[in-house]
C-alpha cells in the first residue's frame, strides 16, 4: 500500500485510460479522473499516516537503477521526508477537488483537459517524492508542460500572453538550476560520489567550503525564488492566476508555488547551509519586503484573482521569512504555512470559481451584496477569508504566529515589519470581502445568482473542516516533520559553528561575529 | 604490384572496416542495374533498404569489435566513427522513407533520387572516419555533390532550383576554402595524415599551417552552419525538398561534427574561447531568426542553426579541456542520435504535410492542426519539446550531456548564455505548439490527408525514439 511509485503513477496511468477510451461519454471519462484521484488521495492519507514524524531519514524509499552519465550513475529513487510528506498528501488530497470543480467551468475538449490534469498530478507528486536529483529535476521541469496547456487551452482572453510568460520565466530559473545541478553532480563525482541520491549530495555538499557553496546556491535559489514566486520575480503570478481556468489556479497557487518554498528548503537549505546562513538576511528582507509589497499591491487591485494572486505573494513572503529565520519555530511555521496557504487560497480560488462561473466577472465592482442571495457561499467566503488572514482557530495563524517567533528570534526588526503585513493582509481580504458580498445589489444580475449547489458544497466544506482541523491540532502536522526539520536546524547550526570557528569563514564577517 | 603491399593494406581488418562502405557501393551498383533492368524495377526499395540495413549490421559488428586504422593510416573504424555510421544511416533511412511519399504525386527519376541518396551516407562514413584530409575531401565531395542534385530535384519549383543552386555555389566556395587550406598545411608540414599532423601540432605549428587550419575550420564551419556561415541554411532548407531538408540537417551536420570533433587537437588551444564565442553568436542568431518566422520549415531551419550552436560548444569545450576525451564525442553522438529523431520526425511531418499544398507549413495554417489530426499534432508537439530540450523526450539527455562536458571544461559563462538561449528557444517552439492546440482554427481547409503507412511508421519510429531516449536513455547510452 505505501508505494511512492504507484501513488506518482497511479494518475499518469488514469491519464493513459482516459485518452485511449474509446467511450466518448463525458461522464465516464470524468468518473474516472474523479475515482483515479480520489485512490491517490486515499494513498496519500494512509502514507501520512504512516509516516512516522520522529525520523529524519527518507521513508518509503525505492530505488532501480535509472542510467549511467560518465562514471556517475543516476537512480529512479523515491523517499519522503518530514517535509515532502505534507506536500505530497496536500497535492493528493487537492487533486479530487480540482477534478470536481473541473465540472462547472470546463465544457469542451474535457477528455484532454482530464489528461493533462492526471498528468499534472504525476509531475507534481514526482516533484516531492523523488529523492534522486536527477529525477526531481526531470519532473521539476516536465511538470511545465501540462499547466502550459492547462492555462493556454482553458485560459481567459489573454491566455496565451500569460502561459508564455509564466513558461519562460519559469524555465529561465530551471535551466540555470540545470546547470547548478550537473555542475554539483560533476564535482561531487572529481570527490568520488557517484551517485546522484539527494541525501548522498546533500552530505557532499553541505560540507564544501562556501566559496563552492555560493555558486551552485545561487543556480538552485534563482530557479526556485521565481517559482514561489519572490520579489522582484514575481510579475508572472499575477498573470497566470488571472488567466487560468479555476483548476489551474487552484493547483498553481496550491500546489505548483510551493514546488519553489520546497526546493528553497530542500536544496537551498538543506545542501548549502554555509552559502544559505549567508544569504539568509537577503532572502529574509526580500519576504518580508514581498510580505508588505504583495499586501500594498493586493489592496489596490479591482479583479478579484489578481487580488487573490498578489495576497499568495505576500502569504508566501512569510513561507520564505520563516524559512531564512533558520529557527526551530521559522521552519515549523514555513513548512505549515506552506499548506495552509495551499488549503485557503485554493479555497479562494474555488469559491471565486462557482462566482465567476455564474456571472463570467472577475471585476469586484461587478459584484455587492452577494451575500443576500448566495447566504452558503457567503459562509464559506468568509470562512476561507478568515482562514487566510490568519484567524486564531484556524489554520493560517498557527503558521503565521510560529513563522513571526522564529523570525522575532533571529531579526525583531524584520519580524516587527512583517507584523504590518498581517494588518494589512486583514485590511485588502476584508475590504474585498465587504465589497463582493455586503452592501447593496448593485447589479440586477446579481438579483438571480444561484447559491452554491450540492456538488460545490462538497468541494469546500471539506477542505474549510481541513482547515478548521488544522487550526485546532495542528501538532498532528508539525509532528511529522519534527525529524527532519530538526536535522536541518542542526545542520545549519553545526555549519554556523564551523563558519564561526574553521577557517571557512570571511575574515570580514569573522570580525563582525566578534 | 608487389603482393606483399597488397596483402599489407587489403586485410581482414580492412574488410572489416570498409564493410558498410562496401555494402553501401555494392547496393549502389544494384541499383543503376535495376534503373536499366526494367524486371528489376520494382525491388528498388527492397535494394535500398536492404543495403541500409547491411550497412548498418556492419557498423554494429565494427561497434564489437572496432579498428584503429586501415589502409595506411587514412581511415579508422573505431567505435565512434561506427557510431556515427549508425547516425548517418537512420538518418538516410528517415529521408528516404518521406521521399516516398513526398514524390508520390510526381515522381520524378525515383530511380535517381534514390542512387543519390544512397550515395550520401558513404560520404558522411569517409568523413567520420577519415584520418586524412584528402579523404576526407572525397567524402565530402560524395557527400555534397548528391546533395547539390537533391537539393534542386523538384525542378517545377524554382525555389527548390535556386536552393540547389545557392548551396552548390557556397558549397563550391567552402570546399575551396578547404582546399587552399589544406594545401597550405601540406606546404607547411609536408604531410596531410592527421596522425602526423597532430605529431606536429604538439611541437607548435608554423603561421602558414594555422592560417591553413582557420581555412580548413572554416570550411566545417559551412556545414555545420555557424554563424557566420550560416546564411544559406534558411534558403536552401525551406527551398529543398523537405526529405533532402532532413538529411541536411541531421547527416550532413553529424558528419562535419564528428571531423571537426577529431580535428580539435590541432587547433590552437587558445582558440578555445573564440570557438565558444562562435557557438554563442551561432545559438543567437539562430534563436532570434527563428523568433520572427512565420514558416514552420524556415523555423525549423533557423532552430538547425542554435542547435549548430550549442554543438559548436562541445569542440570548444573539446579543446579547452586539452585532451581529446571520449566525453564530448560521446556527448555528440548522443546529441545527435536524438536530434536525428527530432528534427528528422519533425521535417517527415512537414513533408507529409506539404504534400497536401505547399502554404501547409505556414505556422498560420496550423492551427486547429490538434483537432483536425490529433495524432500528427501530438508528435509534432513532442517533437517541438524535444527540440527544446525539455525532460522526458531524448533532447533532455542531450542537452544535459552537452552542458555537462561545457562545465567540466570551465567555460561557465558560455554555458550560462546557452542555456539562456534556449529559453528564447522555447518561445517560438511554444507559438508553435499554440498554434496547433491554443488558437482557433484557421479557415483554410485541409484536403483530407492521404494515409501514408510508411511515413506514417517512420513518425511513430522518431517519436518512439525520442521518448525512450528520454526517459530509458540506458538503451541508447549502454552503446555509446
Amino acid at each position: 500500500m505505501h508505494n511512492l511509485t504507484l501513488l506518482t503513477f497511479l494518475p499518469a496511468l488514469g491519464a493513459l485510460i482516459v485518452a485511449l477510451l474509446p467511450n466518448r461519454d463525458e461522464r465516464v471519462l470524468r468518473g474516472i479522473t474523479l475515482f483515479i484521484t480520489s485512490v491517490v488521495a486515499v494513498l496519500g492519507v494512509s502514507l501520512f499516516c504512516a509516516f512516522d514524524g520522529s525520523q529524519a531519514a527518507l521513508q518509503f524509499t525505492q530505488s532501480v537503477d535509472w542510467f549511467t552519465l560518465g562514471a556517475t550513475s543516476v537512480h529512479y529513487e523515491m523517499g519522503v521526508d518530514g517535509i515532502s510528506i505534507l506536500l505530497v498528501t496536500l497535492t493528493a488530497i487537492l487533486m479530487p477537488f480540482v477534478a470536481l470543480s473541473s465540472l462547472g467551468h470546463i465544457s469542451e475538449r474535457t477528455r484532454e483537459f482530464l489528461v493533462w490534469l492526471l498528468l499534472m498530478e504525476t509531475g507534481m507528486l514526482g516533484v516531492f517524492a523523488s529523492a534522486d536529483l536527477v529525477l526531481f529535476y526531470f519532473f521539476w521541469e516536465v511538470s511545465l508542460v501540462p499547466l502550459y496547456f492547462i492555462l493556454g487551452i482553458w485560459g481567459g482572453e489573454r491566455r496565451l500572453y500569460a502561459t508564455v510568460k509564466f513558461f519562460l520565466f519559469t524555465l529561465a530559473g530551471s535551466l540555470l538550476m540545470l546547470l547548478a545541478v550537473i555542475a554539483l553532480i560533476g564535482q561531487a563525482a572529481a570527490d568520488g560520489v557517484l551517485s546522484t541520491n539527494i541525501a548522498g549530495l546533500t552530505d557532499w555538499a553541505s560540507t564544501t567550503p562556501l566559496e563552492a557553496q555560493f555558486w551552485l546556491f545561487a543556480g538552485f535559489a534563482i530557479a526556485f525564488a521565481i517559482k514561489v514566486p519572490l520579489f522582484p520575480f514575481h510579475t508572472w503570478l499575477a498573470d497566470a492566476h488571472t488567466q487560468a481556468p479555476t483548476s489551474g489556479s487552484v493547483i498553481l497557487a496550491g500546489v505548483l508555488l510551493k514546488m519553489g518554498t520546497y526546493g528553497l528548503l530542500r536544496f537551498g537549505i538543506g545542501m548549502f547551509p554555509a552559502a544559505a546562513i549567508n544569504a539568509a538576511p537577503l532572502f529574509m528582507i526580500l519576504g518580508a519586503f514581498g510580505i508588505v509589497y504583495g499586501a500594498l499591491l493586493a489592496m489596490a487591485q479591482t479583479d478579484m484573482k489578481r487580488l487573490i494572486a498578489c495576497s499568495s505573494v505576500s502569504h508566501l513572503g512569510y513561507v520564505v521569512l520563516g524559512m531564512f529565520a533558520l529557527t526551530h519555530a521559522g521552519l515549523r511555521g514555513s513548512v505549515l504555512q506552506m499548506i495552509n496557504h495551499g488549503l485557503s487560497t485554493g479555497l479562494l480560488f474555488l469559491l471565486f470559481g462557482a462566482l465567476y462561473e455564474r456571472r463570467h466577472s472577475r471585476a469586484i465592482d461587478q459584484y455587492g451584496g452577494v451575500a443576500a442571495v448566495m447566504p452558503l457561499f457567503a459562509f464559506f467566503w468568509v470562512f476561507a477569508v478568515l482562514s487566510s488572514v490568519g484567524l486564531p482557530g484556524l489554520n493560517g495563524f498557527v503558521g503565521e504566529w510560529l513563522i513571526l517567533i522564529g523570525t522575532f528570534q533571529t531579526s525583531p526588526v524584520l519580524a516587527t515589519f512583517a507584523v504590518t503585513g498581517v494588518i494589512f493582509g486583514a485590511v485588502y481580504l476584508l475590504s474585498a470581502t465587504r465589497r463582493l458580498l455586503f452592501g447593496e445589489i448593485t447589479h440586477d444580475e446579481t438579483r438571480s445568482l444561484k447559491d452554491l449547489n450540492i456538488r460545490e458544497v462538497a468541494i469546500v466544506a471539506p477542505l474549510c473542516a481541513l482547515c478548521l482541523w488544522i487550526g485546532i491540532q495542528p501538532s498532528v502536522l508539525i509532528e511529522k516533520t519534527s525529524g527532519s526539520l530538526d536535522a536541518l536546524v542542526q545542520r545549519v547550526e553545526d555549519t554556523r559553528q564551523t563558519m564561526v570557528v574553521g577557517d571557512l569563514v570571511d575574515p570580514r564577517e569573522e570580525e563582525g561575529v566578534r | 604490384m608487389n603482393p606483399d603491399l597488397i596483402a599489407q593494406y587489403f586485410n581482414a581488418e580492412c574488410a572489416a572496416a570498409l564493410a558498410p562502405l562496401v555494402t553501401l557501393a555494392g547496393g549502389l551498383l544494384l541499383l543503376i542495374v535495376a534503373e536499366w533492368f526494367e524486371p528489376m524495377n520494382r525491388l528498388r526499395p527492397l535494394l535500398f533498404v536492404g543495403s541500409i540495413l547491411g550497412a548498418a549490421w556492419a557498423e554494429v559488428a565494427l561497434l564489437n569489435a572496432p579498428v584503429a586504422a586501415v589502409l595506411g593510416g587514412t581511415y579508422s573504424a573505431d567505435k565512434a566513427s561506427a557510431l556515427w555510421g549508425l547516425v548517418f544511416l537512420a538518418s538516410t533511412l528517415i529521408a528516404w522513407v518521406h521521399a516516398r511519399s513526398y514524390y508520390r504525386k510526381s515522381r520524378p527519376f525515383l530511380g535517381e533520387h534514390d542512387m543519390l541518396l544512397l550515395t550520401a551516407p558513404i560520404g558522411m562514413m569517409m568523413m567520420a572516419g577519415a584520418l586524412d584530409l584528402t579523404v576526407f575531401f572525397i567524402g565530402l565531395e560524395l557527400l555534397s555533390i548528391p546533395l547539390y542534385c537533391l537539393a534542386s530535384f523538384r525542378r517545377d519549383r524554382s525555389e527548390s532550383v535556386e536552393a540547389g543552386l545557392k548551396y552548390f555555389v557556397l558549397g563550391a566556395f567552402s570546399v575551396g576554402l578547404f582546399l587552399y587550406g589544406a594545401s597550405l598545411i601540406y606546404a607547411a608540414t609536408g604531410t596531410l595524415s592527421l596522425t602526423a599532423l597532430t605529431a606536429a601540432a604538439a611541437t607548435g605549428f608554423s603561421p602558414m599551417a594555422q592560417v591553413g587550419m582557420a581555412f580548413v575550420l572554416g570550411s566545417l564551419l559551412f556545414k555545420l552552419s555557424v554563424w557566420p556561415f550560416h546564411l544559406w541554411v534558411p534558403d536552401v532548407y525551406q527551398g529543398a525538398p523537405t526529405p533532402v531538408t532532413i538529411l541536411m540537417a541531421t547527416g550532413t551536420k553529424a558528419a562535419a561534427l564528428a571531423f571537426t570533433l577529431r580535428i580539435t587537437g590541432l587547433l590552437p588551444e587558445s582558440s578555445a574561447g573564440l570557438i565558444a564565442l562562435l557557438a554563442v553568436l551561432t545559438m543567437a542568431a539562430g534563436n532570434l531568426g527563428a523568433l520572427v518566422q512565420s514558416n514552420l520549415k524556415r523555423l525549423l531551419a533557423y532552430s538547425g542553426v542554435a542547435h549548430a550552436g550549442t554543438l559548436l560548444l562541445l569542440v570548444a569545450a573539446q579543446r579547452a579541456s586539452g585532451e581529446l576525451s571520449y566525453e564530448a564525442t560521446s556527448a555528440a553522438l548522443f546529441y545527435m542520435a536524438a536530434y536525428v529523431a527530432t528534427a528528422g520526425g519533425a521535417f517527415g511531418l512537414l513533408a507529409w504535410l506539404e504534400a497536401d499544398g505547399e502554404h501547409f507549413t505556414q505556422i498560420e495554417s496550423l492551427k486547429g492542426l490538434g483537432r483536425r489530426r490529433p495524432a500528427m499534432a501530438a508528435a509534432m508537439t513532442l517533437f517541438l519539446l524535444s527540440l527544446g530540450g525539455i525532460p522526458a523526450t531524448g533532447g533532455f539527455l542531450a542537452k544535459w550531456m552537452v552542458f555537462s562536458v561545457t562545465l567540466d571544461a570551465h567555460l561557465t559563462g558560455y554555458a550560462i548564455a546557452g542555456v539562456l538561449m534556449s529559453v528564447i528557444a522555447l518561445a517560438y517552439y511554444l507559438r508553435v505548439i499554440a498554434a496547433m492546440y491554443m488558437e482557433p482554427a484557421s479557415d483554410q481547409v485541409a484536403p483530407p490527408m492521404a494515409k501514408r503507412t510508411d511515413a506514417m511508421l517512420a513518425t511513430a519510429f522518431c517519436a518512439a525514439a525520442v521518448l525512450v531516449m528520454g526517459v530509458l536513455p540506458s538503451v541508447f547510452l549502454g552503446l555509446i
